[in-house]
This record gives structure tokens, C-alpha cells and sequence, in this order.
């Protein structure tokens, strides 16, 4: 089976950490029902799920007109009082039918997308990846978009952030075997978990061109691209579990963290700006984003080796560390330094 | 923080004097982006030396994003994609610098419905996430862009925003410019239909003169005495006028002085086009660094 989804990450549009209590309000806007939040280690507090309804095409590599009739899947989270996520999948499947059904029948299986005729499982994970939403094709990264932008509309936001930050977007497309593979590299017919296919562990689903993910166990291939565009390809071959989305959501939100702070940093310009100037330009990180870094805190055991295969490369945690590290190291020079001014050294 | 860019006149020089704030303003440290509004002659591109959008672009600019046939407006970098040599480095502590051109063969609306303006107010609201200035260069008169802007705005009471009218020196265009703010169906009068109070828009809204030519200029140096005094007395008479009509110096947030390279050319410009090849003036350059502060600068923009 072929999951895909898109991950947008910005800050939360608020002069400081909203408390858990207004989590509840500011996510409780997209629905009636109840925000969920867990405390330890970190508040996350995440919305109801959102089902939006399409029928569409779907990107395709060899750029085929692909059909896709069914639901998205969507939340909002909060993740520290600070960081906002809007998160978008959908899981592909054939259709048993020719035509389009009634939507009690999409409605009925949350986040499937049912395709219409044969479609090659790379085909469609490489389309995605790729390009995205090219010519009018299904736009996860929108439709995440828009659960974003509901948030930061909230009145209950001041809209006064600490600092100009670029929303980041992490594409991502999971080849998930399981029970049921029949390793044609084609979408089977079926429509629940048990009719999963197309996975790289049974060999006929190797995606071209991209070296690193091994036939036998779980593979991971993160890319960096331009215009904020992250993609993350996955083989699970012990089949989709939404733990798979928390994944790709903590993955993106610690992306995010580490490129926003390589940003302050960089404008700080240590070394030529004066000392206040460094001290004033790297003050919001230490107040807003050096405490939340906490990867894997929340995930599945499962999804461990995921973590460790990125952390050595491209070994996010080390680069963050090493930040870190200079941002404090700066403000504490540059502390001393003011002090031995004023006189008091 | 948005900058909404009109005149009443066109060729007035908001696309020039804008693009070159937008510059200045990102060489200052901001994060920046100039959104071309001028959905008629979206020519921008050509400003920034991007050959590609010179005449807007074709992968889906402004126009189509608020038609809602996309979702996501081009965008281009201009510290990577600039066709000129000399502004494809971003120099150290610079901000990003990005342009969202107009569509190519776009045309004006001929309305503005609410979804568009819902568009438009969430394309305001997550660029104001993204950027400490976004500039919207309007197209020049009453136009539905105008509108959208004032309408948008008013649903954004979190967002600050400001107004550049620009004008040039003359009768004309300073009777245009008092009128295109305070004249019927002016900026004034259509804010208030969409919900701005009439006074707090006021205090948002300053003039810019462009192309200036002072009497006293260098390039006037060999005149005669009579055509000196002739000129020292049209420019008198022009300061009473822009008094008359609110758009004196108490209301003037900057003027930018008539430049040689701008009069044969639309583009920015560099501190190499001063220093180096000289060819442009450095008090050009100046006044446009001045606007550039300014526009944020609170203490500029206190209750006239
Ligand atoms: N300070 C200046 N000195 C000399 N020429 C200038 C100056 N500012 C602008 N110009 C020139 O005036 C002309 C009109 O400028 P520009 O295109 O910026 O005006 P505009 O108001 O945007 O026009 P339009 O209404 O057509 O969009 C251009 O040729 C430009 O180079
Ligand atoms: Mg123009």
C-alpha cells in the first residue's frame, strides 16, 4: 500500500508559548469535538481529525491521468505552546469499482483514496515526491495549509510572533507491505489494511533511482530541496500504523527547529555585528525554540531506528547541538564583554 | 508589516522607488517580498532583472492565485534567481528578498468577490508570518486591487499596515494625489465602505515624491540667473499647492531626487552603480535607504 502525505510546519502567530489551556481553544476552532493533548515530555496538543473530500488527479511521474476519488485526512497540532503543524495523508488504493460511488462509502474509510484502473505504485510515489501539486493534481500540502492558516486566524493569538520565520513543507510517501503483498507493484484491488501491496520488501516495487532503500527492511531517505521542500521517502514493510504520521510530523517539526535556528544565526552575523546586535538577534531562539528540541520523544519504539539512521546522517541532533552551543557560547561572551564595559569586571 | 504602493498617475516611479525600498530594506537585515498587484502591466520581474517574469510570469502569479487556480503563488528569490551578476549574492546579514510577480497576459478584475478577497486575506496573513515587510504594488489609480487591499486589511486587525501614495512634483500630480486619497471613491472613502475608521486610515497613509529635481541640483548648475529665479518661484509655488492639498512636508514620508540611470532605466539600484561604476547618484541611493527605514520607522508615522 502506498500512504503519502504532506507535513507544513510554522510558528504559532503569538508573542510567546500559549498554555495548554488555549491549545484547547485555538485547535478546538476546526471542530466541535475535543482537542487531545499529552504533557510528557513536551504539551502537544492536536486537533480532532478533518476529513476533506476530493476527486481529483493525482500526480504521477510519467504524468498519467490518474483518478482519485475518496477522503484526506487531516489535523492541526500545537507541539510546546509554540510550534503549529497542519498534517495531510491519504492511503491509495484501487478501486473495486469503475465509477464513482456514493461518499457514504468514501465517508466510511477515513483517509482513503481510491484509484481508478491500474497505476504503478513508484509511478505515483515518485509523482508525488517529486512535484507535488502539479497541474491541478490533488494538494496535500494546501489542504494541511489551510487547517494552518484556521489556526493563526484565532483570536485568541495576538499575532505578535517573536520573529519572521518561513512555514517549512515535508513531503512525504510510505511504501507499506504487510499481510495481503502481493508484490506486483500495482495497487491491488481492496479497499482496507488487509489488501496492502506494492511494497519494496517483496522486490517488485523497487523505486527507481533511489539507491538507499533496501529491499529487505525498513528503508528512509530524507532530501533536502529549495523553496522549503522536504521529502521523505519510507519503505515499512511491516505495513502502515499511524505512527507512521507522527513520525513524519516529529521528523518535520525538529526540520523545522533546525532550520529556523541556522536562519537566526546567520542574520546574527558573529563577528561583524556588534555585540548587542549579535545578543539581540540571537535572544528569541534561546527564549522560543532551544527547549523544544526533543526527537523521537513521542514516537512508537518501532520508529526508533528511523531516528537513529537520520541522526547519523544527516545527524540532525549534532548540528542542532552544535547551535546551540554557539548561540549560547555568543550570548555569554558577549554578556561578559557588556559587563567589562559598564565597568563591573 | 504591509506597504500598499499607489499613485493616482501612472509612470509616477512606485514600481521603481518600491522595488529599490524592497532592496534596501533586505540589504538592512529584513526579510522582504514585493507582491505585484498591478495585474494590467505586471512588470516587476524586469525591475529585479529577472528576464523570466519580466512581463509577469507564466507559472502562475498573483492574478491565478487569487483567481483560486492555484494554491501556491510562484514565488522567486531574487538573491538567486536575479538575472544581474551582481545581486545573485546575498550579502552577509542581508534578509531574503523574494518577489511574487503578476501573471503574464493577466488584465485587471472587473470585480472582487469574496472568495478572492478571502484569498487574498489569507495570502496577507501568511506572508506577514514569513516576512517583516511585504510590499504590494498596486496599479495606478481606483483601481479593484485598491479596493481589495482596504477590504483585507480591515479583516486583519493583528497585521500593521501602511500607504505609499506617490506623485511627482508637479501641479498636476499633486492635485491627483490629494484626490486619490481624499476625493470621492478615494482611498479614504472606500475604507471606510469596508470598515476602516476614517481617521486611523488617515494616520496610515503618507506621500512620496519621485523624480525630484531640486533648484538648487547640481544638474542645474549652468542655468541663467532669470531661469534660476523662475524656477526657485514654480517650486514655491508648488510647496503652497502640496500645503493646500495635505500632501506638504508634514504628510511627505520621503522624495527621492531625479536620478540619471532610472530616467533610461527601471532597475534597482546597487551601491556598485554609486561607487564603482558611478553612474547613478548617491543621493539616490540615500534617500532610498532613508524611505526604506522609515516605512517602519513608528516615530515617522505618528498622528499628523
Ligand atoms: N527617481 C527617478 N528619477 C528618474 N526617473 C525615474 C525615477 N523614478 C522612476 N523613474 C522612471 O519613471 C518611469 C516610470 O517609473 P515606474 O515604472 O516605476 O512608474 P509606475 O508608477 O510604476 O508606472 P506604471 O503606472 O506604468 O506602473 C520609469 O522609466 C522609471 O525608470
Ligand atoms: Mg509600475
Amino acid at each position: 500500500m502506498l500512504v503519502m502525505g504532506e507535513v507544513r510546519t510554522g510558528l504559532l502567530q503569538n508573542s510567546g508559548e500559549i498554555p495548554e489551556s488555549l491549545c484547547q481553544s485555538v485547535l478546538g476552532l476546526l471542530s466541535g469535538e475535543r482537542v487531545r493533548v499529552s504533557r510528557r515530555p513536551i504539551v502537544y496538543a492536536v486537533s480532532p481529525d478533518q476529513l476533506t473530500g476530493v476527486d481529483c488527479r493525482l500526480a504521477s511521474a510519467s504524468r498519467a491521468r490518474v483518478r482519485g476519488v475518496g477522503t484526506v485526512l487531516s489535523r492541526a497540532s500545537v507541539t510546546g505552546g509554540r510550534l503549529l503543524q497542519g498534517s495531510s495523508h491519504i492511503r491509495v488504493v484501487r478501486s473495486e469499482s469503475d465509477h464513482r460511488l456514493s461518499w457514504s462509502h468514501y465517508l466510511a474509510r477515513a483517509g482513503v483514496v481510491e484509484v481508478f484502473g491500474k497505476v504503478r505504485v513508484p509511478d505515483l510515489a515518485e509523482g508525488f515526491a517529486e512535484n507535488g501539486a502539479r497541474d491541478d493534481c490533488l494538494d496535500l500540502g494546501s489542504v494541511s495549509e489551510r487547517f494552518m492558516d484556521a489556526v493563526q486566524a484565532s483570536p485568541f493569538l495576538d499575532r505578535k510572533a517573536p520573529f519572521r520565520s518561513a512555514r517549512t513543507r515535508l513531503r512525504w510517501v510510505a511504501e507499506c507491505g504487510g499481510p495481503g503483498s502481493t508484490g506486483t507493484g500495482n495497487t491491488s484491488a481492496g479497499t482496507g489494511a488487509g489488501a496492502a501491496s506494492g511494497s519494496a520488501a517483496s522486490g517488485g516495487a523497487e523505486i527507481p533511482g533511489t539507491g538507499v532503500l533496501s529491499p529487505e527492511g525498513p528503508a528512509i531517505r530524507f532530501t533536502l530541496g529549495r523553496d522549503q521542500v522536504r521529502t521523505l521517502r519510507l519503505v515499512l514493510p511491516g505495513g502502515f500504523t499511524p505512527g507512521v504520521v507522527d513520525f513524519c510530523e516529529d521528523l518535520a517539526l525538529h526540520d523545522w527547529l533546525l532550520t529556523t535556528l541556522l536562519v537566526i544565526v546567520e542574520r546574527a552575523r558573529v563577528g561583524t555585528a556588534t555585540r548587542g546586535e549579535v545578543t539581540a538577534k540571537l535572544a528569541p531562539a534561546v527564549d522560543h525554540l532551544l527547549h523544544l528540541w526533543m526527537p523521537a520523544a513521542r514516537l512508537d519504539e518501532g520508529f526508533a531506528p528511523f531516528w537513529e539512521t537520520l541522526e547519523r546522517r544527516p545527524g540532525f541532533s549534532r548540528q542542532w547541538q552544535s547551535l546551540v552551543e554557539r548561540v549560547r557560547d555568543q550570548i555569554a561572551i558577549n554578556t561578559l564583554a557588556l559587563l567589562r564595559e559598564a565597568g563591573g569586571w | 508589516m504591509l506597504v500598499f504602493a499607489i499613485s493616482d498617475k501612472g509612470g509616477t516611479g512606485r514600481s521603481v522607488t518600491g522595488s529599490n525600498i524592497v532592496y534596501r530594506r533586505a540589504l538592512q537585515g529584513s526579510d522582504v517580498c514585493y507582491l505585484d498587484f498591478d495585474f494590467g502591466s505586471p512588470t516587476a520581474g524586469a525591475i529585479f532583472s529577472v528576464s523570466s517574469a519580466a512581463r509577469g510570469t507564466a507559472q502562475g502569479g498573483m492574478h491565478r492565485y487569487l483567481e483560486g487556480r492555484l494554491a501556491d503563488p510562484h514565488r522567486i528569490d531574487i538573491w538567486s534567481e536575479s538575472d544581474r551578476e551582481g545581486l545573485r549574492t546575498k550579502p552577509p546579514g542581508a534578509g531574503q528578498m523574494v518577489l511574487f510577480p503578476g501573471d503574464e497576459g493577466g488584465g485587471e478584475f472587473s470585480t472582487v468577490s469574496e472568495e478572492m478577497l478571502q484569498r487574498c486575506v489569507r495570502l496577507f496573513a501568511r506572508l506577514e508570518e514569513e516576512f517583516d515587510l511585504c510590499l504590494v504594488d498596486l496599479s495606478a489609480g481606483r483601481s479593484f486591487a485598491a479596493q481589495m487591499a482596504l477590504a483585507a486589511t480591515a479583516r486583519l486587525p493583528g497585521v500593521p499596515f501602511r500607504w505609499l501614495v506617490f506623485h511627482r512634483w508637479t501641479r498636476q500630480h499633486i492635485i491627483a494625489a490629494d484626490g486619490l486619497v481624499r476625493g470621492q471613491q478615494g482611498l479614504l472613502a472606500v475604507g471606510v465602505q469596508h470598515g476602516h475608521d476614517e481617521e486611523a486610515l488617515a494616520d496610515h497613509i503618507r506621500f512620496v515624491r519621485t523624480a525630484v529635481l531640486e533648484p538648487d541640483a547640481a544638474e542645474l548648475e549652468g542655468l541663467r540667473e532669470t531661469q534660476k529665479a523662475w524656477l526657485n518661484e514654480c517650486d514655491r509655488e508648488l510647496r503652497e499647492l502640496a500645503g493646500r492639498h495635505r500632501v506638504g512636508r508634514t504628510s511627505m514620508l520621503g522624495k527621492i531626487p531625479l536620478d540619471p540611470v532610472l530616467q533610461w532605466r527601471e532597475q534597482l539600484i546597487s551601491d556598485e552603480d554609486v561607487l564603482s561604476s558611478q553612474i547613478a547618484n548617491a543621493e539616490t541611493v540615500a534617500a532610498f535607504d532613508d524611505l526604506a527605514k522609515k516605512i517602519v520607522d513608528d516615530s515617522a508615522w505618528e498622528a499628523l
